[in-house]
């Protein structure tokens, strides 16, 4: 991980400008599934802009994570349509079947378990998106079967 | 530079054009409270809220904050009315319910009457921290010493300064200016045995030569030696004894 040629190759896509930090760091984001220290130190000397500055970016930004994240992430709607059809119940089960918490990663890196309020899609409640594959009106019986078929493809 | 005059609290005073308001009241004797502005530190203020005033221009009436709102022609100012008051009382309370154990903040909600804080922390929010996010340490550390060691995380309730990762920063040279510009007393540097801690890293302190004193981090020796090419032996001793 300590090898920043794999940094190099995503910072060099990109002008030497500030502005084009947080698209870097959005590419680190997808390559990695977060972003890692050693790419926030390599950007700061690459671009000349302090580590302190980086590192607030990638605390204040959702879309990215510090942490490693799963090579897939299932974020189950807890909004109130989806709670009062079911949500804790598929929530429950993924944290049962896949042996994690809430907002964890499994051991085996696959899967990342999030807990989202509202994706805007009431009608298909409960619903959890899988990467970003919509799946509505789920139930906690079927969940395992998309999460496996998912975790095939 | 240009001049205008600006009426505060009926009376008119003389200001430079795009001076804020705080500064010309508090040049002409007219306290307004503030806390996260910092007439040394260009991006300061705007933030704690707690300096909101009148401005009356146009016929029209706004609240304010006056310390990085530029005074203009024809501006006229109420510190001191019923609703500035009010308006100061709940900003205060605010502050008090996220940081109790703030003495300047409670001290200042005195100073406006009996503030009973309405509101309270949950259990687990309560952690003794008196920050109220203001940002000052972290640009007085970006725009004054020029090092940025530490910066805004996160975001929204859990917003605080920090160093990257909460690891000791190696860049910090451990001049304890975010400490002093605090208006909260936040951020803790302890000194003992000639060594400095301050955001968790630990700083040899140079002794002056005459009275024995540890004086100044050795690391921001180094820094002032390396961005204005001072001699070095300068720092042998410290200011009293030069």
């Amino acid at each position: 991980m300590t090898d920043v040629t794999q940094f190099d190759s995503i910072i060099d896509r990109y002008e030497r400008s500030e502005e084009s930090l947080l698209a870097i760091l959005q590419d680190f984001q997808r390559e990695f599934h977060y972003v890692p220290e050693e790419g926030i130190r390599r950007l700061s000397e690459v671009m000349e802009v302090p580590e302190s500055k980086i590192y607030a970016m990638g605390t204040f930004y959702k879309a990215l994570s510090l942490t490693p994240r799963g090579r897939h992430t299932i974020k189950v709607c807890t909004g109130t349509a989806c709670h009062l059809k079911g949500a804790p119940q598929i929530l429950e089960t993924l944290e049962r079947e896949l042996e994690v918490k809430r907002n964890g990663t499994t051991t085996d890196g696959e899967f990342t378990l999030e807990c989202v309020n509202c994706v805007g899609a009431c009608a298909m409640a409960p619903l959890t998106v899988i990467d970003e594959e919509y799946h509505g009106q789920t139930r906690s019986s079927k969940i395992m079967d998309i999460v496996k078929k998912r975790a095939e493809s | 530079m240009e001049k205008i005059s600006v009426k505060i609290d009926g009376r008119t005073f003389e200001a430079a054009k795009d001076q804020c308001i705080l500064e010309v009241a508090h040049e002409n004797g007219i306290y307004i409270p503030s806390l996260c502005y910092n007439s040394e530190v260009a991006s300061s203020g705007g933030s704690c809220r707690v300096c909101l005033v009148e401005a009356h221009q146009g016929g029209r009436m706004r609240l304010v904050t006056s310390c990085n709102y530029p005074v203009r022609k024809g501006l006229e100012v109420k510190t001191d009315t019923p609703l500035v008051h009010r308006i100061r009382r709940g900003v205060l309370e605010l502050l008090m319910a996220r940081v109790p154990d703030s003495e300047a903040i409670r001290e200042m909600a005195a100073a406006e009457g009996p503030t009973d804080v309405r509101f309270r922390l949950d259990e687990g929010e309560y952690d003794r921290y008196k920050c109220i996010a203001c940002a000052l340490c972290t640009n007085v550390c970006a725009d004054v010493v020029g090092v940025f060691a530490i910066g805004m995380v996160n975001r929204g309730a859990d917003k605080k300064p920090d160093t990257p990762y909460g690891k000791p920063s190696d860049v910090c040279i451990g001049c304890g200016a975010c400490a002093y510009a605090c208006p909260t007393g936040a951020i803790t540097m302890k000194e003992k045995d000639g060594v400095r801690r301050i955001w968790g890293r630990d700083f040899d302190m140079v002794t002056c030569s005459v009275c024995g004193t540890p004086y100044i981090p050795q690391a921001q020796v180094d820094w002032i030696v390396r961005t204005t090419g001072k001699d070095r032996s300068f720092f042998d001793k410290c200011p009293d004894h030069r």
